[in-house]
């Protein structure tokens, strides 16, 4: 077990770059999705069909070929290595086609809260004489945001894992670190158990994330 | 009906501004394509009277221009490995900075995923794959490769208490094994009309092994030595025949002179003893090409 510190420092900075991508692509694909989302709903033709179009194509092929085509194609097909070849490049690429990916499934969870807010709430604020953006902001978004926290903790849970994905293109996440020692790394060769030992990091990470999102779901609670 | 159109304007500016985003990223990605093959072509113009050989030179240049000899790795003790201080190290990492040292860049060592080593190639993320790589037909046609610099072989692994009954080629037969997908490995089980399963890495044909989903794996006699017996997971697991004797190199994009270059620069660490030494340090002198 004197390998236990070497492994557990390289599973730790493994997860690192883990939690920096689950981060990243939060903060970017939660309002990237708010905009999508409104283009889809748009009532101008061109837009909502534009950004059905691009939520089809995300939804429609797998992560880990986007994780491919964002990586490779610049360099492949316009003879441009625009990333880099180093971590900073690959962390990029990975972010850009996570925030993406992510933003398509959140829009259409979003779409899906904005649209059950019963049109009379709507109607009525018309009457009242508020205007569009102040019946969203006032009236819809509150409801919204209470609505979707359930679909949403289950894409955020699932975000958490699908950052291995990320592996495909070589960025150095919590399962690559775990592998490293399958074969050999820092002097430690042939190691199984590292690898299934990542799943205790998951597990633990997603059991905070429940507790916080089920906790916020219950602050959400005064609608009812 | 106002506050409607303004509304509707507003997701309009969103779009365009979205679109414009978009725009003027692919836009940049365009012209600098534009001026690089403008740049090409004017080297291909300027050369074609005296050096028929343009393609070829543009990598060398494009490597010497940009300054860093980017080398594609992955963790493969002793060839290329991390030390305690955890810069990279190991015979194959210590010949690519002496390498680039002649070429006076500075190297670079980016972990890369194995199967994708000609996509990482070709998309130029990396200048070259420098990492005990095994010379097969599949790897000199689709990269531009040095000579043989190190031998090595594929050997078989099995459990160590049943290692006595599997001790020559014919005593195969009725094994089941695990092998790399696209390694010289599975070249060599197919060939033998072995029945077997392809997975990811030599390390997953091991786990078969020791997981008893697999009778046997077949990987490098180096990787062998390095990661199985005592000390290891896997201490009940030794290696017996080797099936084949194979060589090492080194592969650079298609049509790249770099392979020439570092050609000849084995030759004269050959010639001056400076390869024969850094072998020594990690034990591979024997497995060194004798020219």
């Amino acid at each position: 077990m004197a390998q236990m510190p070497i492994v557990i420092g390289a599973l730790n900075s493994g997860f690192l770059q883990t939690l920096r991508l689950f981060f990243i692509t939060l903060i970017g694909a939660v309002p990237l999705g708010l905009l999508i989302a409104f283009g889809s709903m748009s009532k101008f033709r061109p837009l909502s069909m534009l950004s059905k179009f691009i939520v089809w194509i995300i939804r429609g092929t797998p992560l880990m070929i986007q994780l491919l085509i964002i990586f490779y194609f610049p360099g492949l097909v316009l003879h441009k290595q625009i990333w880099g070849g180093g971590e900073t490049g690959r962390f990029l690429a990975a972010s850009i086609s996570f925030i993406i990916n992510y933003a398509c499934y959140f829009s259409e969870i979003y779409r899906g809260g904005i649209q059950s807010v019963p049109v009379g709430q709507e109607e009525a604020g018309l009457v009242l004489g508020m205007t569009k953006t102040q019946i969203f902001f006032k009236v819809k978004l509150m409801q919204m945001i209470k609505r979707i926290v359930p679909p949403m903790s289950n894409e955020i849970i699932t975000l958490v894992k699908d950052t291995s994905l990320a592996r495909i293109i070589a960025l150095q996440e919590i399962i690559w670190a775990g592998q490293a020692f399958m074969k050999g790394s820092q002097g430690i060769a042939g190691e199984i158990w590292p690898l299934f030992f990542t799943a205790v990091y998951y597990l633990i990470f997603n059991g905070v994330l429940t507790v916080l999102l089920e906790r916020l779901e219950r602050k959400l609670d005064y609608f009812r | 009906m106002k506050r409607k159109v303004l509304s509707v304007l507003l997701c309009g500016v969103l779009a365009v501004s979205m679109l414009a985003g978009c725009g003027s990223k692919s836009g940049d990605v365009v012209t600098n394509t534009d001026t690089e093959d403008a740049a090409e072509n004017a080297a291909e113009d300027g050369s074609s009277a005296t050096d028929t050989e343009t393609a070829a030179d543009s990598d060398m240049a494009y490597v010497v221009d940009k300054g860093t000899l980017v080398v594609g790795i992955t963790d493969f003790e002793p060839m290329d490995y991390k030390d305690e201080n955890g810069d990279w190290v190991g015979f194959d990492a210590d010949m690519a900075k002496a390498f680039a040292e002649s070429l006076g860049v500075d190297v670079e060592f980016v972990e890369i995923d194995w199967d994708n080593k000609v996509l990482e190639l070709d998309g130029k993320s990396i200048d070259c794959v420098w990492n005990g790589m095994t010379l097969t037909d599949e790897v000199t046609s689709s990269m531009e490769c040095t000579g043989a610099y190190l031998n090595n072989a594929q050997v078989v692994v099995v459990p160590k208490n049943v290692a006595d009954k599997y001790q020559d080629t014919d005593s195969l037969a009725d094994l089941s094994f695990a092998v790399e997908a696209g390694s010289a490995g599975e070249a060599e089980v197919s060939a033998l009309g072995l029945n077997y399963t392809p997975v990811k890495a030599q390390s997953d044909a091991l786990l078969e092994v020791a997981s008893g989903t697999s009778d046997a794996a077949v990987i490098d006699s180096l990787m062998a030595a390095a990661m199985i017996g005592e000390g290891t997971s896997y201490a009940d697991l030794t290696y017996t025949v080797a099936l084949n004797s194979e060589k090492y190199g080194v592969g650079f994009r298609k049509g790249s002179d770099l392979a020439a270059v570092l050609d000849e620069f084995f030759v004269n660490a050959m010639a001056d003893g400076s390869m024969q030494a850094c072998a020594e340090q990690y034990g591979v002198q024997a497995a060194l090409v004798q020219e």
